[in-house]
């Protein structure tokens, strides 16, 4: 599987390494809601998920910490550009046949 | 360099740590450079890999404060006459290089000046940038020759055919397991091609004995390489 990195070009698979599904980082941080990126929970702000928060429901905030979707078809996932330009990446895949749709910067201006 | 090859067995000298120190020198106070490649040269009988440290460079680091890089590029081209080129490519005025490492991050080079061009570049582009010495953090090889490409695919994971990394390109990728920073240089004045490979300075040993193992089919041989410019130069690190 190559990646075609926003910054570096089209890059052999060993230079990534994978975080997971980028809808759940942040999960279970104050602010984080799904679909935030890393470091945008802060931004996030009002838009709470259901990991948001000390107050939030116990059940709720563990399901966003600890449940991932399994999916055997489309992915949005974390990959870290390790032995590249170390940016973090957001791609788009089909979880089946590695094919790629998409791939961009984790968060604009992310270096 | 003093002659460590006469004094077997001695501590190194002139690590600017005098008994009594004089005066002002305080300020000044480094050590003595040693090239992480021990001054390694080296070429293959036939010539077709020539393999050179560059030794005395200023390395840096430039990272752009947010949303500065527009700034960042502007005193460049105003200071140093420098026309910043986007991407994962090579920007040269002079004596001057940066290599495109990241989104808004480069990989200094100057031809001379160690630490203190770190310090200069900082100066240059104080508020605009987080400048950070890299000089004694790595070490450089140029590797030239029409074999140069050959060597190179056994183990970084890049096209470097010219079709797909042309005069200017750069990468920071890997060689073997050994994360590296690649990047073309200017050709040679026979029209060879010649790239620049920045290691950090603790895997020296490593890459070089990566270079070595994939470049023996060339005939380039372990040793001292005898030759104008590299007297007391050892191609091992001791």
């Amino acid at each position: 599987m190559r990646i075609a990195c926003p910054f570096c070009g089209s890059r052999d698979l060993r230079e990534f390494s994978f975080l997971g599904d980028a809808g759940a980082a942040g999960a279970g941080l104050p602010g984080a809601g799904p679909g935030a990126g890393p470091g945008a929970g802060a931004e996030a702000g009002a838009d709470a998920g259901p990991g948001a928060g000390p107050d939030a429901d116990a059940g709720a905030r563990a399901e966003a910490v600890y449940l991932r979707d399994n999916p055997a078809g489309r992915h949005r996932g974390l990959w870290y550009h390790e032995a590249g330009c170390r940016s973090w990446l957001a791609v788009t895949r089909d979880t089946r046949t590695h094919a790629i749709f998409a791939v961009e910067l984790a968060r604009e201006g992310a270096r | 360099m003093p002659e460590a090859a006469s004094m077997p067995g001695t501590s190194r000298p002139g690590t600017s740590r005098p008994g009594t120190p004089s005066p002002g020198a305080a300020a000044e106070a480094s050590l003595r450079p040693v090239p992480a490649f021990g001054g390694l040269a080296a070429s293959s009988p036939d010539g077709r890999l020539v393999v050179r440290e560059r030794e005395g460079l200023g390395l840096a680091t430039v990272t752009a404060r947010r949303g500065r890089g527009g700034d960042l590029a502007e005193v460049l081209r105003a200071s140093r006459g420098l026309v910043l080129r986007p991407g994962p490519t090579v920007s040269r005025a002079g004596d001057l290089a940066l290599v495109g490492t990241g989104p808004e991050t480069w990989f200094a080079v100057g031809a001379g000046g160690g630490w203190r061009f770190s310090r200069a570049l900082a100066a240059t582009l104080a508020g605009l940038a987080a400048v950070a010495d890299q000089s004694s953090g790595y070490g450089v090889l140029r590797l030239s020759g029409p074999a140069v490409r050959a060597v190179l695919a056994k183990g970084v994971p890049v096209d470097l055919h010219p079709s797909a990394f042309a005069a200017g390109d750069a990468a920071v990728t890997l060689a073997g397991h050994v994360g590296i920073v690649l990047w073309r240089a200017e050709d040679r004045a026979d029209g060879e091609e010649a790239f620049d490979v920045a290691v950090f300075r603790s895997y020296a040993e490593s890459f070089r004995h990566w270079l070595f193992a994939s470049a023996a089919e060339f005939g380039l041989a372990d040793g001292p390489a005898p030759g104008p410019g590299t007297a007391g130069a050892v191609s091992r690190p001791a």
